[in-house]
């Protein structure tokens, strides 16, 4: 049976919020191991979030730090002490990859920056994914992830037509950031093994984000014009929206009242074949209808036939109806929708692995499979610290009574 | 210096954003790669814009120009027996073929992992498709909509807590694609490492439903851990966590920490009202928001926003101005950092493009060449690399195949 893909990649992982645990995510889905360095003094934020398992508060007990930890170890080393910074180094230069998320110059002032982990390591690979990078007049600021969608320039694009920017409804800059990172790292490691060189990765999750917008940045060049906001609406498909449907009437029991369904029709034959398919065939012809330009000239009149008919069925059966006629249609999901859908379930994508703390909760998992090679999740996340004299002792050979006498000097919490 | 994919040969089959983005990652790191486009229209992305002065040309498209720089282009017909063979000729010393046709399509094609195995066992293969390549809906029709809709994002986002008779809203552009490809392209590059080492490829089921699932912060866990609906409507968690209107246009405010909070306290000139009682502390303050939303307002009406972002992040508050694009491609700090870089293409003239996402210290991001037209290396590949003879093209021209 072959290895997993990074068998035998180490990462110390100083990483923590979302950013970067979702960079190490990957990597330990592909086998890496990741050992995350905490400070019990200064936890990771995700650790008090909730929801907490059963409403029971505690660090080892929040779905967030729970999903995005999968696989990953803790050890729990005091970065305010001399002796924990040590320890600290000492894991790094153990390690193919150090990762961190935390604002320029955080790593170089504990003495764990590239250029001095490279003179003992010359080819170690080391990413920072900071907000705005490592260069430049603003890379001191500081980014959160709900403001860094706006600085981006998504929320410019994102709105009602003719109402404010808006949110995307979640920090998209932290897992985008993320995600790159880890391609940047897998890239890097591609590259040692190829030819036994180490590098540094200055990633700033602002210009991730400002990728995502792209076309915006060309149509405001080629226009002239900043673009507009048009809500679910498309330029070059209609109808493409979210209806509302019977669901919001009917209060159906146990299911949330606010349910919608997403239509995207991408040609005239679609809206021919939509047409049939919501008893209305005639209008797969009529020239109010009939061809793109006509749908985009009276919208207005064509999401009000389409709401009709989506109000008088529930949002499933309307996805059903539309998908038997071949249009892309599909509800609008909740977590719960999520949590029961009979096509992630039944294709493995949960994750169910018995925690100490919390017991049998379903994460997501990778949202890709290989064919050969395993891939996946493991472990669950970890307990704080639960690894730290396995890591003191395995991987970085210390005794055990150097890691006692560690404890009690505070440099191990 | 050269790329970390310098030594790699990449096919890509891909339309509109998913599975070219991924290609696109692993071209702008040195990767040769070889796009398939449909004889005659080619990538569906050419037919969306955005287009010079909204005049729309399948040469001008900003989307297409900016996931397939870097690349090589050639027409073939896949869906033709003989397209799907000379696939299989150029796939058969290739180290990756990147593709995003769903399910049916590729059934209709004949195109399978294990076909193309027979001639290159290295070969990894990545498909990118909208649910995956098993399960229940996996020959469904999707769009980027119903995407990021069933992947639980659009319900996230939109409407106010009084207002939910508004549709909750999709993000803006090609979001569920992009993510598509940038995960499919780690699992490629995760690939990559194992057939290095084990000189043998393997099969990738990327689905793009999952990855919108897989993004959802606390969102998704709020069921398995509260057995709680999360949702756009209600109260927010914290405020200020909001874009404001100052003078001269939107700043976001976000103070999540209590310190952030004090902060701004101070930045304000620490005025009377946030020492009352129902401003006091994280929960009283949020509660209270919509009071002390009009009296922040107040306050903001006499700010600019440059000014007050800079004096907010001077003071460790991690506030944000709503970047416009203008904003964008003006910024001192991205124009710094060389964020943004220049391309001519022949038919579409010169724009600035954004350009590398992170930067490497030993293996720079590289501009090899603007997107190819439409079938422009179709002579490079089919006859300088697969050595057909002038009557072959001819003839496969003639059936639509090239």
């Amino acid at each position: 049976m072959a290895a997993p893909p990074l068998a035998g990649i180490r990462v110390a992982d100083f990483t923590w919020v979302w950013a970067g645990p979702y960079c190490t995510l990957q990597l330990g889905y592909m086998g890496a191991e990741v050992i995350r360095v905490e400070t019990r003094t200064r936890l990771c934020v995700t650790r008090h979030m909730t929801p907490m398992a059963d409403g029971k508060a505690g660090p080892n007990r929040s779905g967030y730090f729970n999903q995005y930890n999968q696989n990953k170890k803790s050890v729990s080393i005091n970065l305010h002490c001399a002796e924990g910074i040590a320890v600290a180094r000492r894991l790094a230069l153990a390690s193919d990859v150090v990762t961190n998320n935390f604002a320029a110059g955080v790593m170089d002032r504990l003495g764990l920056g590239y250029q001095e982990l490279r003179k003992s390591k010359p080819d170690i690979i080391m990413i920072t994914m900071s907000g705005f990078g490592e260069t430049g007049p603003l890379r001191e600021y500081v980014a959160y992830g709900p403001a860094q969608v706006p600085l981006s320039g998504l929320s410019a694009l994102t709105g009602y037509k003719g109402g404010p920017p808006l949110h995307v409804g979640f920090s998209y800059g932290d897992p985008n950031g993320g995600v790159h990172g880890a391609f940047a790292v897998l890239a890097a490691l591609y590259h040692r093994a190829r030819t036994g060189e180490g590098q540094y990765i200055d990633l700033s999750q602002w210009e991730t984000s400002v990728g995502m917008v792209a076309e915006g940045i060309l149509e405001y060049q080629m226009t002239g014009q900043e673009p507009e906001r048009m809500g679910n609406r498309d330029h070059w498909m209609a109808p493409h929206g979210v209806f509302r449907c019977k669901d919001m009437a009917e209060k159906v029991a146990g299911r949330s009242i606010d349910m919608w369904v997403s239509i995207a029709v991408t040609d005239d034959e679609r809206w021919r074949a939509m047409a049939a398919a919501i008893g209305r065939p005639e209008l797969g012809s009529d020239p109010r209808f009939a061809t793109l330009a006509a749908r985009k000239r009276n919208e207005d009149e064509l999401e009000a036939i389409v709401t009709n008919w989506t109000s008088q069925r529930f949002a499933r059966q309307a996805e059903e109806i539309l998908q038997k006629a071949g249009v892309a249609a599909a509800i609008v999901s909740t977590n719960k929708d999520l949590f029961e859908d009979p096509h992630l379930n039944g294709r493995g994508f949960f994750v169910e692995l018995e925690h100490p703390e919390v017991g049998v909760r379903k994460h997501t998992g990778p949202p890709w499979k290989m064919s050969r090679t395993p891939s996946g999740v493991h472990h669950p996340a970890p307990l704080l610290g639960q690894d730290t004299d396995e890591v003191m002792m395995r991987v970085l050979g210390y005794t055990a009574e150097e890691v006692a006498k560690l404890r009690e000097a505070g440099a191990l919490t | 210096m050269s790329g970390p994919f310098a030594n790699l040969r990449v096919v890509e089959v891909g339309e509109l954003a998913s599975a070219p983005y991924a290609s696109k990652l692993l071209a702008d790191l040195g990767a040769d790669v070889i796009k398939v486009e449909r004889p005659g229209v080619g990538d569906r992305a050419r037919r969306r814009g955005p287009y010079p002065k909204n005049q729309p040309h399948p040469e001008k498209s900003g989307l297409f120009l900016y996931l397939n720089a870097n690349k090589r282009g050639i027409t073939l017909d896949i869906f033709q027996p003989q397209g799907m063979q000379l696939l299989e000729r150029l796939t058969a010393d290739a180290d990756v073929l990147i593709h995003n046709l769903p399910p049916p399509e590729m059934d209709r094609a004949g195109l399978s992992y294990d076909r193309l195995r027979a001639n290159n066992p290295r070969l990894v293969m990545t498909s990118i498709t909208p649910y995956g390549l098993s399960g229940p809906y996996r020959d469904r029709a999707a769009e980027e909509l119903t995407l990021w809709s069933q992947g639980g994002l659009t319900y996230l986002n939109g409407a106010g807590p009084d207002t939910r008779e508004i549709p909750p809203l999709k993000a803006f552009g090609q979001q569920a694609g992009y993510q598509g490809g940038v995960h499919g392209a780690v699992a490629t590059a995760g690939a990559l490492m194992a057939q290095l080492r084990d000189n043998e490829g393997q099969h990738l089921d990327v689905s793009v439903y999952e990855v919108c699932a897989s993004q959802l912060e606390l969102t998704y866990v709020y069921w398995p851990y509260g057995q709680r609906v999360a949702s756009r409507l209600g109260a927010k968690p914290v405020q200020p966590l909001e874009a404001l209107e100052c003078k001269d246009g939107l700043i976001f405010l976000c103070c999540v920490e209590d310190h952030q909070w004090n902060a701004f306290v101070e930045l304000m000139g620490h005025p009377a009202w946030t020492d009352e009682e129902l401003f006091r502390g994280r929960g009283r303050r949020t509660a209270n928001w919509d009071a002390g939303r009009l009296f922040v307002q107040e306050w903001l009406n006499e700010q600019t926003v440059q000014d007050l972002y800079h004096k907010a992040q001077a003071r460790r508050i991690p506030f944000a101005p709503v970047s416009t694009m203008g904003d964008l491609l003006n910024s001192e700090h991205l124009n710094a950092r060389g964020f943004f870089v220049e391309i001519r293409h022949p038919e579409a003239g010169a724009c600035k493009y954004p350009g590398p996402l992170f930067q490497m210290s030993r293996t720079p991001w590289e501009l090899r060449r603007p997107a190819p037209t439409l079938g422009q290396h179709n002579r490079e590949i089919f006859v300088d690399k697969l050595k057909l003879s002038d009557s072959e093209m001819a003839q496969l021209k003639d059936k639509g195949v090239i």
